[in-house]
Protein backbone atom coordinates (compact mmCIF):
# COMPACT_ATOMS: atom_id res chain seq x y z
CA UNK A 1 0.00 0.00 0.00
CA UNK A 2 1.83 3.39 -0.71
CA UNK A 3 0.28 5.05 1.43
CA UNK A 4 1.51 2.95 4.15
CA UNK A 5 5.15 2.78 2.98
CA UNK A 6 4.80 7.13 2.29
CA UNK A 7 4.04 6.89 6.37
CA UNK A 8 6.64 4.66 7.22
CA UNK A 9 9.31 6.60 5.06
CA UNK A 10 8.09 9.77 7.04
CA UNK A 11 8.37 8.30 10.17
CA UNK A 12 12.00 6.55 9.67
CA UNK A 13 12.86 10.40 8.61
CA UNK A 14 11.43 11.54 11.70
CA UNK A 15 13.20 9.12 14.13
CA UNK A 16 16.49 9.96 11.74
CA UNK A 17 16.41 13.66 13.01
CA UNK A 18 15.29 12.55 16.42
CA UNK A 19 19.00 11.07 16.90
CA UNK A 20 20.88 13.53 14.75
CA UNK A 21 23.94 15.15 17.38
CA UNK A 22 24.08 18.41 15.14
CA UNK A 23 22.44 21.16 12.90
CA UNK A 24 24.95 20.10 9.80
CA UNK A 25 23.34 16.58 10.55
CA UNK A 26 19.67 17.49 10.56
CA UNK A 27 20.61 19.10 7.41
CA UNK A 28 22.13 16.75 5.36
CA UNK A 29 19.42 14.14 6.43
CA UNK A 30 16.66 16.71 4.79
CA UNK A 31 18.65 16.84 1.76
CA UNK A 32 18.93 12.72 1.68
CA UNK A 33 15.48 12.61 2.48
CA UNK A 34 13.85 15.37 -0.37
CA UNK A 35 16.46 14.46 -3.08
CA UNK A 36 13.66 13.03 -4.86
CA UNK A 37 12.10 15.96 -5.69
CA UNK A 38 14.62 17.61 -6.74
CA UNK A 39 15.94 18.98 -3.16
CA UNK A 40 19.99 19.61 -3.56
CA UNK A 41 20.03 22.75 -0.98
CA UNK A 42 18.28 23.39 2.15
CA UNK A 43 18.73 26.58 4.66
CA UNK A 44 16.93 27.25 7.67
CA UNK A 45 17.32 30.60 9.88
CA UNK A 46 15.67 33.40 11.78
CA UNK A 47 14.95 36.76 9.91
CA UNK A 48 17.72 39.05 10.97
CA UNK A 49 16.09 42.53 12.39
CA UNK A 50 16.33 45.14 9.54
CA UNK A 51 18.65 47.57 10.92
CA UNK A 52 21.23 44.28 11.91
CA UNK A 53 24.90 44.84 10.81
CA UNK A 54 25.51 41.83 8.26
CA UNK A 55 28.62 40.82 9.97
CA UNK A 56 25.90 39.66 12.30
CA UNK A 57 23.43 37.83 10.28
CA UNK A 58 25.33 34.22 10.51
CA UNK A 59 23.97 34.34 14.05
CA UNK A 60 20.45 33.62 12.51
CA UNK A 61 20.96 30.92 10.31
CA UNK A 62 20.50 27.19 11.88
CA UNK A 63 21.60 25.12 9.57
CA UNK A 64 22.35 24.89 5.65
CA UNK A 65 23.80 22.98 2.84
CA UNK A 66 23.98 25.75 0.35
CA UNK A 67 27.26 25.97 -1.73
CA UNK A 68 29.81 27.22 0.63
CA UNK A 69 30.88 30.58 -2.00
CA UNK A 70 27.09 31.57 -2.52
CA UNK A 71 26.30 31.00 1.70
CA UNK A 72 29.42 32.99 2.78
CA UNK A 73 28.40 35.35 0.13
CA UNK A 74 24.62 35.78 1.13
CA UNK A 75 25.39 36.31 4.57
CA UNK A 76 28.58 38.84 4.36
CA UNK A 77 26.50 40.73 2.34
CA UNK A 78 23.40 40.84 4.17
CA UNK A 79 21.56 39.32 1.35
CA UNK A 80 19.16 38.24 4.13
CA UNK A 81 17.45 41.81 4.06
CA UNK A 82 16.65 41.99 -0.09
CA UNK A 83 15.77 37.97 -0.27
CA UNK A 84 11.99 38.16 -1.60
CA UNK A 85 11.44 34.80 -0.17
CA UNK A 86 12.78 35.91 3.42
CA UNK A 87 10.65 39.57 2.88
CA UNK A 88 7.61 37.40 2.19
CA UNK A 89 8.28 34.94 6.01
CA UNK A 90 7.21 38.12 7.51
CA UNK A 91 4.11 38.51 5.91
CA UNK A 92 3.00 34.97 4.92
CA UNK A 93 2.25 31.71 7.41
CA UNK A 94 1.98 29.16 4.29
CA UNK A 95 4.49 27.39 2.53
CA UNK A 96 5.46 28.92 -0.95
CA UNK A 97 7.45 28.21 -3.96
CA UNK A 98 9.68 31.06 -5.05
CA UNK A 99 8.12 31.18 -8.20
CA UNK A 100 5.47 32.45 -7.11
CA UNK A 101 7.74 35.38 -5.94
CA UNK A 102 8.37 38.40 -7.97
CA UNK A 103 11.49 39.94 -7.13
CA UNK A 104 9.83 43.99 -6.50
CA UNK A 105 13.17 45.75 -6.11
CA UNK A 106 16.57 45.25 -8.15
CA UNK A 107 18.83 44.24 -5.32
CA UNK A 108 16.03 41.55 -4.47
CA UNK A 109 16.02 40.19 -8.19
CA UNK A 110 20.22 40.47 -8.37
CA UNK A 111 19.86 37.56 -4.82
CA UNK A 112 17.56 35.84 -7.30
CA UNK A 113 19.85 35.86 -10.43
CA UNK A 114 22.91 35.40 -8.47
CA UNK A 115 21.60 32.14 -7.03
CA UNK A 116 21.08 30.58 -10.40
CA UNK A 117 24.95 31.07 -10.97
CA UNK A 118 25.23 28.07 -8.07
CA UNK A 119 22.04 26.08 -9.87
CA UNK A 120 19.46 27.08 -7.45
CA UNK A 121 16.79 28.20 -9.72
CA UNK A 122 13.71 26.58 -7.95
CA UNK A 123 12.67 26.42 -4.30
CA UNK A 124 9.83 25.89 -1.88
CA UNK A 125 9.83 27.88 1.54
CA UNK A 126 8.34 27.12 4.43
CA UNK A 127 7.45 30.04 7.19
CA UNK A 128 7.47 29.71 10.97
CA UNK A 129 7.82 31.84 14.01
CA UNK A 130 9.67 30.34 17.14
CA UNK A 131 8.45 30.43 20.65
CA UNK A 132 10.06 33.88 21.15
CA UNK A 133 7.68 35.26 18.05
CA UNK A 134 10.52 35.95 15.71
CA UNK A 135 9.88 34.81 12.71
CA UNK A 136 11.63 32.46 10.24
CA UNK A 137 11.76 29.77 7.39
CA UNK A 138 13.28 27.06 6.16
CA UNK A 139 14.09 26.87 2.39
CA UNK A 140 14.47 24.09 -0.06
CA UNK A 141 16.19 24.39 -3.19
CA UNK A 142 17.73 22.88 -6.48
CA UNK A 143 17.59 22.93 -10.29
CA UNK A 144 13.94 21.79 -10.91
CA UNK A 145 11.71 21.09 -8.03
CA UNK A 146 8.88 18.69 -8.33
CA UNK A 147 5.90 17.69 -5.28
CA UNK A 148 3.33 15.78 -5.76
CA UNK A 149 0.29 17.62 -3.83
CA UNK A 150 0.26 14.59 -1.77
CA UNK A 151 3.85 14.71 -0.57
CA UNK A 152 3.84 18.30 0.33
CA UNK A 153 1.98 17.22 3.67
CA UNK A 154 4.51 15.32 4.47
CA UNK A 155 7.74 17.67 3.59
CA UNK A 156 5.77 20.05 5.71
CA UNK A 157 5.53 17.78 8.90
CA UNK A 158 9.35 16.46 8.39
CA UNK A 159 10.52 20.36 7.96
CA UNK A 160 8.48 21.38 10.67
CA UNK A 161 9.79 18.96 13.03
CA UNK A 162 13.37 19.50 11.63
CA UNK A 163 13.13 23.48 12.76
CA UNK A 164 11.95 22.58 16.36
CA UNK A 165 15.07 19.98 16.75
CA UNK A 166 17.53 22.89 15.62
CA UNK A 167 16.00 25.48 17.35
CA UNK A 168 16.28 22.97 20.51
CA UNK A 169 19.83 22.79 19.29
CA UNK A 170 20.08 26.50 18.85
CA UNK A 171 19.24 27.61 22.57
CA UNK A 172 22.38 27.82 24.48
CA UNK A 173 22.69 27.15 28.31
CA UNK A 174 23.03 30.44 30.33
CA UNK A 175 26.58 31.10 30.53
CA UNK A 176 27.80 30.56 34.00
CA UNK A 177 29.02 28.37 35.56
CA UNK A 178 30.71 25.41 33.73
CA UNK A 179 29.31 22.23 33.32
CA UNK A 180 30.93 19.40 35.19
CA UNK A 181 30.40 15.56 34.60
CA UNK A 182 30.71 13.17 37.47
CA UNK A 183 33.32 10.25 37.01
CA UNK A 184 31.25 7.82 35.74
CA UNK A 185 28.98 10.29 33.72
CA UNK A 186 32.08 11.66 31.90
CA UNK A 187 33.07 7.66 31.31
CA UNK A 188 29.80 6.32 30.05
CA UNK A 189 30.15 9.36 27.47
CA UNK A 190 33.36 8.41 26.39
CA UNK A 191 31.99 4.63 25.84
CA UNK A 192 29.15 5.96 23.91
CA UNK A 193 31.61 8.10 22.22
CA UNK A 194 33.03 5.15 20.87
CA UNK A 195 30.29 3.57 19.90
CA UNK A 196 29.57 1.22 22.33
CA UNK A 197 25.67 0.87 22.68
CA UNK A 198 24.31 1.12 26.39
CA UNK A 199 24.67 -2.51 27.30
CA UNK A 200 27.87 -2.46 25.66
CA UNK A 201 29.23 0.71 27.98
CA UNK A 202 27.28 -1.79 31.25
CA UNK A 203 29.34 -4.33 30.76
CA UNK A 204 33.08 -2.90 30.54
CA UNK A 205 31.43 -0.54 33.48
CA UNK A 206 30.45 -3.29 35.69
CA UNK A 207 27.14 -1.67 35.41
CA UNK A 208 23.25 -2.33 34.49
CA UNK A 209 21.62 -0.63 31.16
CA UNK A 210 19.45 1.23 33.08
CA UNK A 211 22.20 2.62 35.32
CA UNK A 212 24.16 3.35 32.43
CA UNK A 213 21.08 5.16 30.66
CA UNK A 214 20.61 6.76 34.28
CA UNK A 215 23.96 8.77 33.76
CA UNK A 216 23.48 9.50 30.16
CA UNK A 217 20.38 11.47 31.19
CA UNK A 218 21.78 13.24 34.24
CA UNK A 219 24.50 14.43 31.85
CA UNK A 220 21.45 15.31 29.33
CA UNK A 221 20.56 17.55 31.50
CA UNK A 222 23.75 19.24 32.79
CA UNK A 223 24.59 19.88 29.04
CA UNK A 224 21.09 20.69 28.07
CA UNK A 225 21.26 18.76 25.07
CA UNK A 226 18.10 16.44 22.85
CA UNK A 227 19.60 13.20 23.09
CA UNK A 228 22.31 10.93 23.20
CA UNK A 229 24.36 11.98 20.37
CA UNK A 230 24.07 15.43 20.95
CA UNK A 231 25.40 14.95 24.30
CA UNK A 232 28.31 12.75 23.36
CA UNK A 233 28.59 16.20 20.45
CA UNK A 234 28.56 19.03 23.00
CA UNK A 235 30.29 16.86 25.47
CA UNK A 236 33.33 16.90 22.89
CA UNK A 237 33.31 19.92 21.57
CA UNK A 238 33.29 21.41 25.33
CA UNK A 239 36.49 19.26 26.16
CA UNK A 240 34.67 17.14 28.76
CA UNK A 241 35.23 13.84 26.75
CA UNK A 242 38.18 13.28 24.00
CA UNK B 1 -3.43 31.36 39.23
CA UNK B 2 -4.30 27.97 37.46
CA UNK B 3 -7.81 26.31 39.49
CA UNK B 4 -7.84 22.40 38.64
CA UNK B 5 -11.73 21.53 38.54
CA UNK B 6 -12.59 18.05 38.97
CA UNK B 7 -15.84 16.49 40.87
CA UNK B 8 -14.13 16.43 43.84
CA UNK B 9 -14.45 20.06 44.33
CA UNK B 10 -17.24 20.98 41.49
CA UNK B 11 -19.44 22.56 43.62
CA UNK B 12 -17.10 25.24 44.95
CA UNK B 13 -16.24 26.05 41.38
CA UNK B 14 -20.19 26.08 39.98
CA UNK B 15 -19.75 29.91 38.99
CA UNK B 16 -16.45 30.11 37.40
CA UNK B 17 -17.26 26.50 35.45
CA UNK B 18 -20.22 28.61 34.55
CA UNK B 19 -17.86 31.36 33.03
CA UNK B 20 -15.77 28.63 31.53
CA UNK B 21 -18.39 27.01 29.32
CA UNK B 22 -19.64 30.52 28.27
CA UNK B 23 -15.74 31.10 27.34
CA UNK B 24 -15.25 28.26 25.37
CA UNK B 25 -18.58 29.69 23.67
CA UNK B 26 -16.69 32.23 22.81
CA UNK B 27 -13.82 31.33 21.57
CA UNK B 28 -14.34 28.60 19.95
CA UNK B 29 -17.90 28.57 18.16
CA UNK B 30 -17.89 32.51 18.03
CA UNK B 31 -14.14 33.31 17.27
CA UNK B 32 -12.82 30.31 15.35
CA UNK B 33 -16.26 29.15 14.18
CA UNK B 34 -16.50 25.77 15.34
CA UNK B 35 -20.11 25.38 14.37
CA UNK B 36 -20.98 22.27 15.19
CA UNK B 37 -20.66 23.56 18.85
CA UNK B 38 -22.57 26.18 18.87
CA UNK B 39 -25.52 25.78 21.80
CA UNK B 40 -28.60 28.21 21.72
CA UNK B 41 -27.58 28.71 25.52
CA UNK B 42 -24.25 30.06 25.11
CA UNK B 43 -22.52 27.60 27.16
CA UNK B 44 -19.62 25.24 24.90
CA UNK B 45 -20.59 21.62 26.78
CA UNK B 46 -20.19 18.05 24.76
CA UNK B 47 -20.04 14.76 25.18
CA UNK B 48 -16.94 14.31 26.89
CA UNK B 49 -17.56 16.78 29.58
CA UNK B 50 -18.37 14.47 31.89
CA UNK B 51 -16.66 13.69 35.75
CA UNK B 52 -13.62 12.05 34.27
CA UNK B 53 -12.96 15.70 32.25
CA UNK B 54 -10.49 17.70 34.40
CA UNK B 55 -10.52 21.04 33.95
CA UNK B 56 -8.16 24.01 34.62
CA UNK B 57 -9.03 27.34 35.21
CA UNK B 58 -7.21 30.40 34.73
CA UNK B 59 -8.28 32.62 36.87
CA UNK B 60 -7.58 36.52 38.06
CA UNK B 61 -9.84 37.19 41.13
CA UNK B 62 -13.19 35.82 40.10
CA UNK B 63 -12.55 36.15 36.79
CA UNK B 64 -12.12 33.01 34.10
CA UNK B 65 -9.37 34.21 31.44
CA UNK B 66 -8.25 30.71 30.47
CA UNK B 67 -9.18 27.29 29.63
CA UNK B 68 -7.75 24.26 29.13
CA UNK B 69 -9.42 20.86 29.42
CA UNK B 70 -7.52 16.93 30.30
CA UNK B 71 -9.17 14.15 28.89
CA UNK B 72 -8.24 10.66 30.28
CA UNK B 73 -7.27 8.38 27.44
CA UNK B 74 -8.86 5.46 28.82
CA UNK B 75 -12.38 6.74 27.99
CA UNK B 76 -13.72 8.00 25.05
CA UNK B 77 -11.97 10.99 23.61
CA UNK B 78 -11.84 13.16 20.70
CA UNK B 79 -8.71 11.23 18.86
CA UNK B 80 -10.99 8.11 19.49
CA UNK B 81 -14.33 9.13 18.86
CA UNK B 82 -14.11 11.97 16.35
CA UNK B 83 -10.54 12.62 14.67
CA UNK B 84 -9.56 8.72 14.30
CA UNK B 85 -8.00 9.50 10.66
CA UNK B 86 -5.36 11.62 12.61
CA UNK B 87 -3.80 8.48 13.76
CA UNK B 88 -2.66 6.09 11.72
CA UNK B 89 -1.07 3.16 13.80
CA UNK B 90 -2.19 1.80 17.02
CA UNK B 91 -4.15 3.94 18.95
CA UNK B 92 -1.81 5.57 21.96
CA UNK B 93 -3.61 5.23 25.23
CA UNK B 94 -3.53 4.60 29.05
CA UNK B 95 -3.42 6.17 32.39
CA UNK B 96 -0.50 7.45 31.74
CA UNK B 97 -1.63 9.42 28.76
CA UNK B 98 -4.26 12.33 28.85
CA UNK B 99 -5.64 14.37 25.87
CA UNK B 100 -5.44 17.63 26.16
CA UNK B 101 -8.01 19.81 24.51
CA UNK B 102 -10.37 23.48 24.74
CA UNK B 103 -6.85 25.12 25.05
CA UNK B 104 -8.16 29.37 24.86
CA UNK B 105 -7.44 32.68 26.43
CA UNK B 106 -10.37 35.29 26.82
CA UNK B 107 -9.67 37.55 24.00
CA UNK B 108 -9.11 40.64 26.56
CA UNK B 109 -5.81 39.23 28.07
CA UNK B 110 -4.29 38.01 24.63
CA UNK B 111 -0.82 40.26 24.90
CA UNK B 112 -0.64 42.06 21.39
CA UNK B 113 2.75 40.53 19.17
CA UNK B 114 3.46 38.07 21.14
CA UNK B 115 2.99 34.19 19.84
CA UNK B 116 2.97 32.48 23.46
CA UNK B 117 0.57 34.12 25.48
CA UNK B 118 1.28 33.98 29.22
CA UNK B 119 -2.09 32.82 30.50
CA UNK B 120 -1.42 29.81 27.69
CA UNK B 121 1.45 29.24 29.25
CA UNK B 122 0.59 29.42 32.72
CA UNK B 123 -2.29 26.75 32.29
CA UNK B 124 0.04 24.61 30.12
CA UNK B 125 2.33 24.78 33.03
CA UNK B 126 -0.64 23.80 35.48
CA UNK B 127 -1.31 21.14 33.45
CA UNK B 128 2.22 19.83 33.47
CA UNK B 129 2.32 19.99 37.44
CA UNK B 130 -1.02 18.30 37.81
CA UNK B 131 0.32 15.56 35.64
CA UNK B 132 3.59 14.65 37.33
CA UNK B 133 1.65 15.03 40.53
CA UNK B 134 -0.80 12.52 38.70
CA UNK B 135 1.47 10.06 37.38
CA UNK B 136 1.10 11.33 33.36
CA UNK B 137 4.26 11.11 32.13
CA UNK B 138 2.71 12.89 28.60
CA UNK B 139 -0.42 14.72 26.56
CA UNK B 140 -2.42 13.75 23.09
CA UNK B 141 -2.58 16.36 21.03
CA UNK B 142 -4.19 17.54 17.84
CA UNK B 143 -2.43 20.38 16.51
CA UNK B 144 -1.78 22.67 13.71
CA UNK B 145 1.32 21.71 12.39
CA UNK B 146 3.34 24.78 12.68
CA UNK B 147 2.29 23.89 16.50
CA UNK B 148 4.73 21.15 17.29
CA UNK B 149 7.65 23.68 16.53
CA UNK B 150 6.79 25.28 20.33
CA UNK B 151 6.03 21.89 21.53
CA UNK B 152 9.40 20.82 20.86
CA UNK B 153 11.02 24.13 21.85
CA UNK B 154 9.24 23.67 25.36
CA UNK B 155 10.99 19.96 26.27
CA UNK B 156 8.29 18.03 25.42
CA UNK B 157 9.06 14.97 23.57
CA UNK B 158 7.16 15.20 20.31
CA UNK B 159 5.78 11.84 18.37
CA UNK B 160 3.63 12.67 15.42
CA UNK B 161 0.90 9.85 15.05
CA UNK B 162 -0.05 10.03 11.63
CA UNK B 163 0.01 12.81 8.44
CA UNK B 164 -1.67 16.03 9.17
CA UNK B 165 -4.83 15.79 7.61
CA UNK B 166 -7.37 19.16 6.49
CA UNK B 167 -10.23 20.04 9.15
CA UNK B 168 -11.84 23.36 9.49
CA UNK B 169 -9.17 25.39 7.21
CA UNK B 170 -6.19 24.27 9.05
CA UNK B 171 -3.90 21.54 8.76
CA UNK B 172 -3.86 19.24 11.84
CA UNK B 173 -1.94 16.67 13.08
CA UNK B 174 -2.00 14.52 16.25
CA UNK B 175 1.03 13.73 18.16
CA UNK B 176 1.86 12.61 21.90
CA UNK B 177 3.89 14.92 23.98
CA UNK B 178 5.98 13.60 26.15
CA UNK B 179 7.21 15.97 29.74
CA UNK B 180 9.38 15.25 32.43
CA UNK B 181 11.26 18.18 34.84
CA UNK B 182 12.92 19.13 31.74
CA UNK B 183 9.74 20.20 30.32
CA UNK B 184 8.56 21.81 33.54
CA UNK B 185 11.56 23.93 33.91
CA UNK B 186 11.89 25.06 30.67
CA UNK B 187 7.90 26.36 31.13
CA UNK B 188 8.92 28.27 34.05
CA UNK B 189 11.80 29.68 32.64
CA UNK B 190 9.27 31.16 29.35
CA UNK B 191 6.82 31.79 32.28
CA UNK B 192 9.12 34.13 34.27
CA UNK B 193 7.93 32.21 37.86
CA UNK B 194 9.87 29.29 39.26
CA UNK B 195 6.79 28.79 41.80
CA UNK B 196 3.95 26.84 41.26
CA UNK B 197 1.33 27.91 39.40
CA UNK B 198 -1.39 26.01 40.77
CA UNK B 199 -3.62 27.26 43.90
CA UNK B 200 -3.22 24.39 46.63
CA UNK B 201 -6.57 22.63 47.57
CA UNK B 202 -7.28 23.07 51.32
CA UNK B 203 -5.90 18.93 52.97
CA UNK B 204 -8.97 18.12 54.15
CA UNK B 205 -11.03 17.78 50.60
CA UNK B 206 -7.94 15.70 49.54
CA UNK B 207 -8.55 12.74 51.70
Amino acid sequence: MPQARHLDRTFNILRDLDRAATPDEIARLLVAAFGRYGISYVMAGIVPEPNLPARRHAGYVLASTMPEEWGRRYVTRGYAVHDPTVRRLCTSATPFDWSAVQPDTPAAGRVMNEATEFGIRAGLTIPFVTLDGEPGGISFSGEAIEIEAADRIAVNLVATYAVGQLLLMNSRPVPGEPVRLSPRERETLQWAAEGKTDAEIGLVMGITASGVDFHLRSARTKLDTVNKAHTVAQALRAGLIT
Amino acid sequence: MIHVVTPANALRYAGAMEQAWRLRHEIFVEEKGWTDLARPDGREIDQFDTAHAVHFLAMEGDRVIGYSRLLPTTRPHLLSDVYPELCEGERPAGPHLWEWTRQGVARSHRARGRVVNPVSIALLTGIVEWGMAHGLTGLLLQMPTLYMIHVIQLHFRAQPLGLPVQIGGEEIMAATAAFDDRTLARLRTVHGDSRSVLVSEPAYLAA
